[in-house]
């Protein structure tokens, strides 16, 4: 049984199509990729996914259970997380206190401090924020907040982790670090990963599977291979051969 | 994580809670009433705290429990002993909290403020034209316990009060809070229950300032509406727990005793400014000291640890 | 309860005249609010000010309300400068400030709401004043209208209908909407921030002042009688909304409307209780406003 299935997904804003007819599943284990130009409606998924917002039609199933629709802590507490992608870290409180506060509630619901504390010190270890975790995450730069947010979401004890556009604004050294740093995570604490990036290089090395959205539809799926050869797709990111003015399709 | 007492905090609220005991014992029946009226503001200031302090969901009506705390012991004055209309109070006040609570809490930030001011207006307007309808201008309480008994009873209530707002602070209930206050929707997403934290917290908060008003209408022997509805309640019990600290029930025991000492002194000489002058207070410390006096001086605290360490 | 009345022009004419008044105070704060999201509560107070002004001008110099509107303009945009100086700025200017912005905003409005409102009665006493001015009576149709109330009405009506063409049609209205807007982006394409938000302040608080010193003409003047004001202009802006200043005309008559018709329906004493009986009711099944847009209240 896959851990995800997305049917059908569709959300519209008013008169405006976010997302239409998505249709998606991700087994347990697996590293997904969401790809897709701005606007492709990506975000919007996740948003989806976690609760945030609720589609207009179709359906969500994880892990058995039908989450489309529940509100954004009761798909938390079934073990879903996700990151923002403009962070949003807890500002005026520490940076441990960040964590903590993922692992008191979330999917693991530790009741007590001492082990939500605990359990907190044992992810910062993992992202190296060790010794930040006294620190008000406010103060933290732009690359630390990012490891916050990843931080915090996986000490809610999650089966599926989703990431929005974490690499944003890193630089390229940066960039290997967090795809390191990403690929220990899953495999140390058994996580599905579904990750929306612009980042391809990173993409393409980190995911199994790709999925490609278009104007909030799904366009074309497969390994980054299958993916980075699909005309549609390339249609979609480069325009065809008219556009360009050139005789490569 | 937040967590208990150092020594010197310890010691300084074991001093405080014995002053409280022992202070019918030497003074004087005015200076007795001053001590009611202080640890009255201190249960409102510390209850208002729970909500307001820890969510960041400004009550600007919380006057609204307090005098419907004041009604139900008018009301039942004949009907029931005086503790269990006190007692009444508090329920009354929850039930209230529960029905304004459920749509007030779906708005944030200013629309939050102007809601709960605007249900605490409303509802004294309601109380004074049910008042009319019966044709009562006030109601007089007569045959009430002793001043000492309702002075014992306020210190009950100030120091539950405390206990509360201090152990909410340190649960896991109040770190959510906390999350609430900094972002709300990234607290849902992380799995905190934000609308049944939210509203735990605003009827937790309305308990205890409705026996407040019970106790208040008691001592004064009457009951009129426009007293105890009056939105200088709100304003007090916010500015004594933005000038102490509104974080910490610690920095709002000393809000309280600041601001309670300077109103006695305000209100003998000076009643017509005393709006004015705790307002312009309010707006000094909002600029000058956001985290009130409390905070400022734990800033300094963290500030002068750090530099500590740096030096070592 | 005569039936007759409810479908006189007599009720119209009257919510008209509510109306306009509080679709003018409640432009006043749609600006400072669309702008800089601070909620000015102390901005129905200032309509007290402008009260009190056209009516100690009236009483002890003969000066008209119509003339001492100017004077309650100068005197709302000092205090509206004073206080951008000395309370706004320093809140926008220290980062921490800013994160905090809406609820400090709050607190120091309120301190000044409470500053205001005590001042005017230390000042003013707390006795009701009022004075007789233009007060014959016409007739439109089978509906009757003091002169003052007619008066008011076309004065407001007129100023609301200019700031709106104003703000549509002018390079500063244009600066104002894009604020509204987004605040980032009207600053990336070189909107000086500062000078807009005290531009809107300093005219919101006119219009509240004016707005004041027309009712003054036929309403009782009280101290605390600023605060209605205050709450039926922010029903107004939730119900036309945020930034939409037609929106808030439209509101603003449809709330008139509401309470005129209400109070005959009921009487007046229920007044505060129907404006804020409509406030709850709109956040609890209409926070998007009537005409959609920013979402207030959670789903």
């Amino acid at each position: 049984m896959a851990l995800l299935e997305i049917n059908n997904i569709e959300k519209r804003f008013g008169g405006v199509v976010a997302v239409r007819n998505v249709n998606m599943i991700v087994n347990q284990g697996e590293r997904i990729g969401l790809i897709g130009a701005n606007g492709a409606g990506k975000t919007t998924l996740f948003a989806i996914i976690a609760g945030n917002q609720r589609p207009t039609s179709g359906t969500i199933t994880f892990d058995g259970e039908r989450i489309s629709g529940r509100r954004p802590d009761a798909v938390s507490r079934r073990g879903v997380a996700r990151t923002f992608q403009i962070v949003r870290p807890f500002g005026e409180l520490s940076v441990m206190e960040n964590l903590a506060i993922g692992a008191m509630f979330g999917a693991r619901q530790e009741r007590s401090i001492d082990e939500a504390e605990a359990r907190a010190s044992e992810i910062l270890k993992d992202v190296g924020l060790t010794d930040r975790a006294a620190d008000f995450a406010s103060d933290l730069t732009l690359a630390g907040r990012k490891r916050l947010e990843v931080a915090r979401a996986l000490a809610t004890e999650p089966k599926l982790l989703m990431l929005d556009e974490v690499l944003a604004g890193l630089t390229p050294s940066e960039i290997n670090e967090a795809v390191a740093m990403i690929r220990d995570l899953q495999e140390k604490y058994k996580l599905t990963v579904i990750m929306v990036e612009h980042v391809l290089r990173a993409v393409m090395q980190l995911c199994e599977r790709i999925v490609v959205l278009h104007h909030g539809e799904k366009i074309a799926e497969g390994s980054p291979e299958q993916v980075s050869s699909d005309p549609a797709v390339i249609e979609a990111y480069l325009g065809t051969s008219k556009s360009l003015g050139t005789s490569r399709s | 994580m937040i967590r208990g007492l150092d020594k010197i905090t310890g010691t300084l609220l074991v001093a405080l809670f014995a002053l409280i005991v022992l202070w019918p014992t030497f003074a004087s029946n005015y200076e007795i009433g001053v001590g009611f009226d202080t640890m009255r503001w201190g249960a409102l200031a510390l209850s208002w705290v729970v909500l307001s302090g820890m969510t960041g969901y400004f009550s600007f009506g919380h006057v609204v429990f307090f005098g419907l705390g004041a009604y139900i012991v008018a009301v039942t004055w004949l009907v029931l002993p005086w503790w269990g209309g006190v007692l009444l109070s508090g329920v009354g006040a929850g039930i209230l909290a529960i029905m304004v609570g459920y749509p007030c809490l779906r708005v944030r930030g200013p629309y939050f403020v102007i809601l709960t001011f605007g249900v605490a207006e409303l509802v004294k307007f309601i109380v004074i034209n049910i008042e009319a309808g019966l044709s009562m201008s006030g109601r007089m309480l007569l045959g009430g316990p002793s001043t000492i008994t309702l002075y014992y009873s306020m210190g009950v209530l100030a120091v539950l009060a405390f206990i509360l707002a201090f152990w909410v602070r340190q649960s896991r209930f109040g770190a959510g809070l906390r999350a609430i206050r900094e972002d709300e929707d990234a607290a849902e997403t992380l799995g905190i229950p934000v609308h049944r934290y939210k509203m735990t917290a605003f009827v937790l908060s309305a308990i205890i300032p409705g026996m407040v008003g019970g106790l208040f209408v008691i001592r004064g022997a009457f009951f009129e509406p426009p007293n105890v509805f009056d939105p200088r309640v709100s304003l007090t019990m916010i500015a004594m727990a933005v000038m102490g600290g509104s974080d910490d029930p610690r920095g709002t025991v000393v809000g309280v005793i600041f601001l309670a000492l300077l109103s006695q002194y305000l209100w003998a000489n000076f009643p017509q400014l005393y709006a004015i002058i705790v307002g312009l207070l309010l707006v000094i410390f909002v600029l000058a000291a956001p985290d009130g006096m409390w905070g400022r001086w734990q800033a300094a605290k963290r500030r002068s640890r750090s530099m500590q360490t740096q030096d070592s | 309860m005569d039936l007759e009345v409810l479908f006189s022009g007599q009720l119209l004419i009257a919510a008209l005249s509510t109306g306009s008044i509080y679709a003018l105070v409640a432009v006043g704060l749609n600006l400072i609010y669309g702008t800089m999201r601070m909620l000015n509560i102390a901005h129905g107070d200032l309509a007290m000010i402008g009260a009190y002004i056209a009516f100690w001008m009236f009483t002890e110099a003969g000066i008209s309300p119509f003339l001492s509107l100017p004077v309650s303009i100068l005197a709302s945009v000092l205090l509206a400068i004073v206080t951008f100086q000395f309370l706004v700025k320093p809140v926008m200017r220290s980062a921490r400030m800013r994160d905090q912005a809406e609820a400090n905003s709050l607190l120091i409005f309120f301190g000044l709401a409470e500053i205001i409102r005590n001042g005017s009665a230390a000042i003013n006493t707390t006795n009701p004043r009022g004075y007789q001015y233009l007060d014959q009576v016409l007739h439109i149709g089978n509906a009757a209208i003091t002169a003052n109330r007619l008066s008011a009405l076309i004065i407001a009506l007129v100023l609301v209908i200019g700031i709106t063409l104003f703000f549509r049609f002018t390079t500063i209205g244009l600066a104002l909407r894009a604020l509204i807007q987004d605040r980032t982006a009207a600053q990336i394409v070189g909107i000086n921030l500062e000078r807009i938000f005290l531009i809107s302040f300093c005219l919101g608080f006119a219009l509240a002042a004016v707005a004041g010193g027309l009712v003054s003409m036929y309403e009782q003047i009280l101290p605390f009688m600023g605060f209605p004001y205050t709450i039926a202009a922010f029903v107004i802006i939730i119900l036309g909304g945020l930034g939409n200043l037609t929106g808030s005309l439209a509101a603003g008559m449809l709330l008139g409307v509401l309470e005129t018709f209400g109070i005959a329906l009921t009487g007046p004493s229920f007044r505060s209780i129907l404006i804020y009986g409509v406030l709850i009711l709109v956040l609890l099944f209409r926070p998007q406003g009537l005409f959609g847009g920013r979402r207030v209240a959670a789903r």
